[in-house]
């Protein structure tokens, strides 16, 4: 028993020491934003059946964990909706846009909200949808965490100064929001147009009547869209920079997964 | 110490004595590991713990009863949390406990050995049920429940109160059970034979009897309660909000830890805020086994 | 005279009253208890059936082999068994030596101290700690301190320190239940200390100590809180998902039930999280039964009781 034992503390003591068997060269970490997590799995699947020998590992945890975990060498990518600011040994790589959709529960009997009722919604002065010509239903507002870079891309560009109430429900990701509000009789929340687009069981609303469609983001009409980017911590090798052009310059996979390829958009960020 | 004092014999005698002393160094290195381990824990996260008020000067009152949460405006208030995690162990304990207790005395004094053989394993596997199971049967079967019976969206309170009842069930059981079964067999006699019934035997001479390990049971499961994450996260509504009654969403300690630490940059005031509030379970946690040993004393 | 016989009369009528009370209160009682018993079991059914009757539709051979699915619907769950299994021999293999010799320290060679009461009071404190607080140490230590990312090993090594107390408690309660006329007549016949113990108490208390185990493993098994921040939640595409490594990423079947749910996109979360949740409940079941049949063979094997 006790050699057991000692082989145990001497494994134990010995791996302190070999800290850095998991950074072989031909693997790759990648965690982040929820809302670019599909197009980074679905190419990272692609690109490792192409090339057998390199391995990489894709996790979401929100814009904030990939921002956080590359900063601190955990990933080798950090995926993200919003900026990093105050973190210059980060290099930006923008892979695509975004458009993000406001979903309701189909209960609801509404299409359409302008820019100041989803204000009034969020911050809870409006608590019924028959508020905003809807049915005789309790409004659930559903809000993501707060280290998420679509809360930051709806705070931004929705709410503005108005804050959001904290009564609201909060789901962790895309994926549980979108299954939230679809069994939430009144639900209403916001995910990334990857997540929303082939959904059944919720609604889509149109803002101020500019209906939630690539088109829209891409001419600029549809106001609630972002860059999505994949953040490295110093210029990556040259292993992870095939990843990231293959990533880009996919076209294909870009459109299949709901995203937008960033020569194809009309207006910029700075334009809003 | 006891090794060297034990009897050797012929030529067995060095080498016997070798491994006797090799055996006692291996045995403390294991128990000091042991130390070692909750010592580590305790200071790493106290440090974290305290980076809020020792980085950031935020006071800890502010930490303790403000319930404005907002890190980005540097108020990391936790009232909500603490109210919340109080809320679903208290409405667990107060459930769970006498039900527990209940099962617990059932088995130590009524039940007869089949049932006893039934229980065992059914108990045994209820601890084993992961705590995830546990969520998931609660996200799926009792929100819409409680959604379809009262109308409101389902989670909250309520929901995460209930789940943890079930949960903390085991724990409460057996350690009655074990606190009725310490009970000496005189005290039962004597009572049965003055011509008490079983039920007056069992409310007025053992329970009594068994108080500080009844309270034991309760405490612990109170310790299993409170630091109860993903079962509570899944069903409670993670709304930062005070509860609103049985039916309000709110949330508490371990779930705003799980959602929010892992976009927490590190040095951020959130990241030391949610340490904070980790630190703040260990205390609690530690709290409770010395009340604990306050009870199990005060039986001896 | 009369008035001594009329006393007597009515102190009886009123004890009889007493009596059926007494008994009505009784059997009241015991029904009460009897209920909440097998209320237990109801709901332990209950549960069972319940996942079961959700989880059932969604098992494949094709699901418990085929990788996850961050996107599209379809995903299995193959390497997160995988992982699951894998965490839980590295968590026995550190765990196990560790725990065996400090309970056997404590039970066998303590002498009431100050040591011993520190150990034991460390044992207890460990014992109540969070597996939320657990992960977030882990994260201190093997992700930040030491830098190993998010990894198998640092899961494990979680686990570890977890589950040490409880397996301490297994082996204290193994060796106590060996008699003590064993130890005596060990030593009678000069036998050292350790001796007695490697040959004596240990081969009685394996069975025992066998089936604790066995138990504690079906919780590693399914652990969870401490294992996002620690092994992460996520694998690795294609046959790097079935590494040997424990310095890589190792997302297990509880963490995806939680992270399905929590973070994917894909639109079948239902059907992996029902499924997921039956194989972890099946394994818990298993784990159980394999503890007691193991448990009971092994005690027969090596005290031919």
């Amino acid at each position: 028993m006790h050699k057991t034992a000692v082989a145990a503390a001497l494994f134990l003591v010995g791996t302190s020491f070999v800290p850095r068997i998991a950074s072989a060269d031909t693997s790759i970490t990648a965690a982040g934003s929820t809302a670019l997590l599909p197009l980074v799995k679905a190419a990272a699947d692609q690109y490792q059946s192409q090339h057998p020998d390199v391995k990489i590992a894709v996790s979401g945890g929100g814009s904030g964990t990939g921002i956080n975990q590359v900063v601190q060498k955990a990933v080798d990518i950090g995926d993200s909706d919003i900026m990093a600011a105050g973190h210059p040994e980060l290099v930006d790589h923008r892979v695509a846009a975004v458009g993000f959709a406001l979903i309701a529960h189909p209960g609801v009997r509404v299409t359409n909200l302008t820019k100041k009722q989803i204000q009034d919604i969020f911050s809870e002065k409006v608590q019924n949808w028959k508020d905003v010509g809807g049915a005789d239903v309790k409004i659930t507002v559903i809000n993501r965490p707060r280290n998420s870079g679509t809360r930051a891309v709806f705070t931004k560009t929705i709410m503005g100064d108005v804050s959001i109430s904290s009564a609201g429900l909060t789901e962790d990701a895309t994926g549980s929001v979108v299954t939230t509000v679809k069994s939430t009789p009144g639900a209403i929340s916001y995910a990334a147009f990857s997540g929303t687009h082939n959904q059944q069981g919720i609604v889509e609303l149109k803002i101020d009547g500019v209906a939630p469609t690539d088109e829209n983001v891409q001419s600029g009409k549809y106001p609630v869209w972002s860059y999505e980017h994949m953040y490295t911590n110093g210029p990556p090798n040259a292993a992870i920079s095939r990843f990231l052009a293959f990533v880009t310059s996919n076209s294909e996979l870009l459109h299949k997964a709901g995203y937008i390829l960033i020569r194809d958009m009309r207006v910029h960020e700075s334009d809003r | 110490m006891a090794a060297i004092a034990t009897p050797r014999i012929g030529v067995f005698a060095t080498r016997a004595h070798r491994q006797e002393f090799i055996a006692m160094l291996v045995l403390r290195a294991a128990s000091t590991f042991v130390v070692v381990a909750i010592s580590a824990l305790f200071l790493y996260l106290a440090i974290e713990g305290t980076k809020l008020f020792t980085v950031d000067h935020v006071s800890p009152f502010q930490f303790l009863f403000s319930p404005v949460f907002n890190p980005d405006a540097n108020k990391p208030g936790s009232l909500v949390f603490i109210v919340g995690s109080l809320s679903v162990t208290l409405f667990a304990v107060l459930v769970g406990g006498p039900f527990g207790i209940a099962v617990g005395v059932f088995l130590a004094e009524l039940a007869p050995p089949r049932m006893v053989a039934a229980m065992k394993p059914a108990i045994e596997v209820l601890v084993g049920i992961p705590s995830v199971v546990y969520g998931w049967i609660g996200l799926t079967l009792l929100v819409p429940l409680i959604r379809t019976v009262t109308g409101s969206n389902g989670f909250g309170l309520l929901a995460a109160g209930t789940v943890l009842s079930v949960m903390i069930l085991p724990t409460v059981i057996t350690l009655s059970e074990d606190a009725m079964r310490t009970v000496p067999n005189s005290l039962r006699e004597g009572s049965l034979a003055m011509g008490a019934t079983r039920w007056q035997t069992i409310s007025r001479v053992l329970l009594p009897a068994a108080a500080s390990g009844l309270t034991v049971a309760v405490i612990l499961g109170i310790a299993r309660a409170i630091g109860e994450t993903l079962a509570v996260q899944l069903v409670i509504g993670n709304a930062a909000v005070l509860p609103q009654g049985l039916l309000g969403a709110t949330a508490a300690l371990p779930t705003e830890i799980v959602i929010d630490m892992a976009g927490a940059q590190q040095g951020s005031l959130l990241e030391h805020a949610l340490f904070s509030m980790a630190f703040l379970l260990l205390l609690i946690a530690m709290a409770l086994i010395l009340a604990v040993r306050f009870a199990l004393r005060k039986r001896a | 005279m009369r008035d001594a016989v009329l006393t007597l009369e009515i102190a009886r009528a009123k004890s009889a009253r007493g009596v059926r009370h007494r008994r009505f209160v009784d059997r009241s009682a015991t029904t009460l208890l009897w209920c909440a018993a097998l209320a237990v079991l109801a709901l332990l059914t209950l549960f069972v059936g319940y996942i079961l009757y959700l989880g059932a539709p969604a098992i494949s051979w094709q699901f418990l082999t085929s990788p996850p699915s961050e996107v599209s619907a379809g995903g299995g769950i193959g390497p997160e068994i995988y992982n699951s299994f894998y965490i839980l021999g590295l968590t026995l293999l550190f765990t196990v030596p560790v725990a065996v010799a400090a309970g056997i320290y404590l039970q066998e060679y303590a002498r009431p101290g100050a040591f011993r009461t520190l150990v034991q009071f460390s044992a207890e404190s460990l014992a109540t700690v969070p597996s939320i607080v657990m992960g977030l140490f882990g994260l201190l230590v093997f992700v930040y301190l030491l830098r190993w990312r998010f990894s198998a090993i640092g899961g494990a090594l979680t686990l570890t320190i977890l589950n040490l107390p409880a397996l301490m408690r297994v082996t204290q309660e193994a060796l106590f239940s060996v008699p003590q006329t064993y130890r005596e007549a060990s030593m009678a016949l000069g036998a050292t200390r350790w001796g007695t113990i490697w040959r004596i108490v240990l081969p009685s208390a394996v069975g025992a100590l066998t089936t604790g185990v066995i138990l504690i493993a079906g919780r590693i098994f399914g652990e969870t809180a401490a294992l996002i921040y620690t092994a992460g939640v996520s694998v690795a595409a294609g046959k790097g998902a079935y590494d040997l490594n424990p310095f890589r990423p190792a997302e297990t079947l509880a963490v995806h039930v939680w992270y399905t749910h929590a973070e994917s996109v894909v639109p079948d979360v239902a059907r992996i999280g029902n499924g997921s949740a039956l194989v972890l409940l099946v394994m818990v079941l298993l784990f159980n039964v394999v503890a007691r049949i193991v448990g009971r063979s092994l005690t027969r094997r090596f005290t031919g009781r």
